[in-house]
């Protein structure tokens, strides 16, 4: 049995559209205007257990409202979930001991108290045994290094720091399935680095299901091997990072490093030309005449080097998000911003 | 505690013009200052314990911080409840007792008042019932916010309601209007019950044995209480099905 199963799931808001000015605010009180979103529309989906799944796409796609349908934080309009075999928006306790949703924008410590205090009343709503809450919060603060900063309040944490707690709150009881929505938001390298090093080396030990959401293509390189792709509420795309950059990049990036200034005039008048950076040259070149370009400038010029490589990920994911949402509007579906 | 006070003194200066409200209701000054101190006390502790928490649980729809307790194995509306209590409200509790005490004892020096030992468990059990009753109205209060997106006037619903249990329930069966204001707040919204009875076990304006629609009010603020828990139960978890969460 799939870990999740989504089946034809659908929410839509209705949203007020207030004009501008009194007068419309007080028309407004009589007869207003209101507006549909398709937030999610239609989505069939199925995720095995152990997968890491990332959720793409742009501001108000649909991403952070299937994980809170997902988590049942809210009602779908129509369709079914089950996670874990459990109904998501029926609540049960027994399915809310199995999962853990971080968001990156909402803070749910206590912001006043230290983190290890918010640990603590986690450890009682989700009944984790003194023993095994200690080795937990040990083994984790190990991992992502805060074990000094249990003890100060959460309102004089950096951000990075406060990520790391809110993550330690959401795995102290050891969920099966983790939802992750935009985890390292905000966030220096440093920080970033350290929580997809963790990400990985905690869903490897622990096997758990987790799907992420995030802007940022370094998190999807280094912890996801399969990709969805939303825009609308509609799945656009769903596979492996690699089929999309084959799918959906027509390119590939050539950087020579030329033995001779008189080859590096004479290429340089090279169609889709990137830059150049004497003795090194970059192009644009079609995926499939990539070896007959070379094999021409191999044939007349000196060159030193050779780097054949995809396009940047973000380049790629930016044309996919363009194409969904130019095919969205073909359709004729008003962009959601929920 | 001010605004206490003030209270004190307005019924002081009216029962210098009267020696009673409503006629032969039996609330005279002594017994009247023994029903203000029990809504002192009721409000004290919905103050103490729900009030804070009530207006929190408004910000948490507005911010869409109420994701966090719908995802924690535990009772939703529990958790929101309870989360902080208001330790600055309790001392008006605190005066309510002591004006009772007072009230009590010189009430004992004018006539016989009928007095057992269980006639504090009594007191403290309907005032128990008063607390779940005017917890219920707030609770209902609040979810309002779901649909609303906000509710800033959560304070000033509050005030409007509890203005209408203030008062000895005798002073609404003069009239039409008092009539279908009496049994509103007895049985629809039974908050004038839980006021009237836990005052009426102390203070025994009609003297004793009570009389039996006394001993049948007693009984219904029970059934009371038990309803309107139930009754807001049921709005919270409906008003929890149009939960948006806010966008983050």
């Amino acid at each position: 049995m799939p870990t999740i199963e989504i089946k034809n799931l659908s929410k839509t808001y209705r949203v007020y559209q207030k004009q501008e000015g009194l007068i419309a605010s007080i028309r407004g009180l009589f007869h207003r205007e209101y507006r549909e979103v398709h937030a999610v529309n239609d989505i069939n989906l199925t995720v095995e257990e152990g997968e890491f799944v990332a959720f793409l796409g742009p501001n108000g796609a649909g991403k952070t409202t299937t994980l809170k349908l997902l988590s049942g934080v809210i009602n779908p309009d129509q369709g079914s979930v089950e996670v874990l075999g459990h109904v998501p928006w029926e609540r049960e306790n027994e399915y809310r001991r199995k999962f853990a949703l971080v968001m990156g924008q909402k803070n749910q410590l206590w912001w006043d108290l230290p983190a290890m205090e918010s640990f603590r009343l986690n450890q009682h709503i989700y009944g984790v045994p003194k023993d095994e809450f200690e080795r937990t919060r040990d083994e984790l603060c190990e991992m992502l290094s805060v074990a000094n900063l249990l003890g100060r309040p959460v309102r004089e944490l950096s951000l990075g720091e406060r990520m790391k707690m809110e993550l330690i709150a959401a795995l102290i009881h050891k969920p099966d399935v983790l939802f992750l929505d935009e985890p390292t938001i905000g966030l220096d390298v440093v920080a970033q680095h350290k929580i997809q090093e963790f990400l990985k080396t905690y869903q490897q030990e622990q096997n758990n299901t987790i799907l992420l959401t995030s802007h940022y293509m370094k998190d999807i390189e280094a912890l996801c091997k399969r990709v969805v792709i939303i825009a609308n509420g509609s799945i656009y795309h769903d596979g492996s990072l690699e089929d999309i950059v084959d799918q959906f990049s027509g390119d590939k990036i050539v950087t020579l490093q030329l033995h001779d200034d008189r080859s590096l005039e004479a290429i340089s008048k090279i169609p889709n030309l990137i830059e150049i950076d004497a003795p090194k040259i970059k192009f644009r070149v079609d995926r499939d005449g990539v070896g007959r370009v070379l094999s021409q400038i191999l044939a007349d010029h000196a060159v030193d080097d050779i780097v054949v490589e995809d396009p940047p990920l973000e380049e790629v994911i930016s044309n996919v998000f363009s194409q969904a949402e130019e095919k969205g509007r073909r359709v004729g579906e008003p962009l959601p911003n929920s | 505690m001010a605004w206490a006070v003030m209270n004190w003194g307005l019924f002081k200066i009216i029962y210098r013009h009267t020696g009673e409200i409503g006629l032969d209701s039996g609330w005279h000054e002594h017994e009247f200052f023994i029903f203000l101190g029990t809504i002192w006390i009721i409000n004290s502790l919905i103050q103490t314990l729900f009030m804070a928490n009530a207006a929190e649980f408004s910000e948490l729809i507005r911010t869409g911080n109420l994701d966090f307790a719908l995802l924690k194995p535990i009772d939703t509306q529990f958790l929101i409840s309870f989360p902080r209590i208001n330790w600055s409200q309790l001392p008006n509790g605190i005066l309510g007792a002591m004006l009772i005490a007072h009230s009590l004892s010189e009430l004992m020096n004018e006539r016989e008042i009928y007095f057992s030992i269980f006639s504090i468990p009594a007191f403290l059990f309907f005032i128990g019932c008063g607390a779940v009753v005017m917890y219920s109205v707030m609770i209902c209060l609040a979810s309002t916010s779901i649909w609303f997106g906000r509710n800033q006037n959560l304070y000033n619903f509050w005030f409007y309601i509890t203005n209408f249990y203030r008062y000895p329930m005798e002073i609404y069966q003069r009239s039409g209007v008092g009539m279908a204001l009496w049994g509103t707040f007895t049985f629809v919204v039974p908050i004038l019950v839980v006021s009237n009875i836990p005052a009426r076990i102390l203070a025994q304006p009609l003297g004793t044995p009570w009389k039996s629609w006394e001993w049948g009010l007693a009984a219904y603020a029970i059934v009371g209480s038990i309803w309107s828990l139930m009754a807001s139960r049921w709005v919270f978890k409906l008003a929890l099905k149009s939960y948006r969460s806010a966008s983050s």
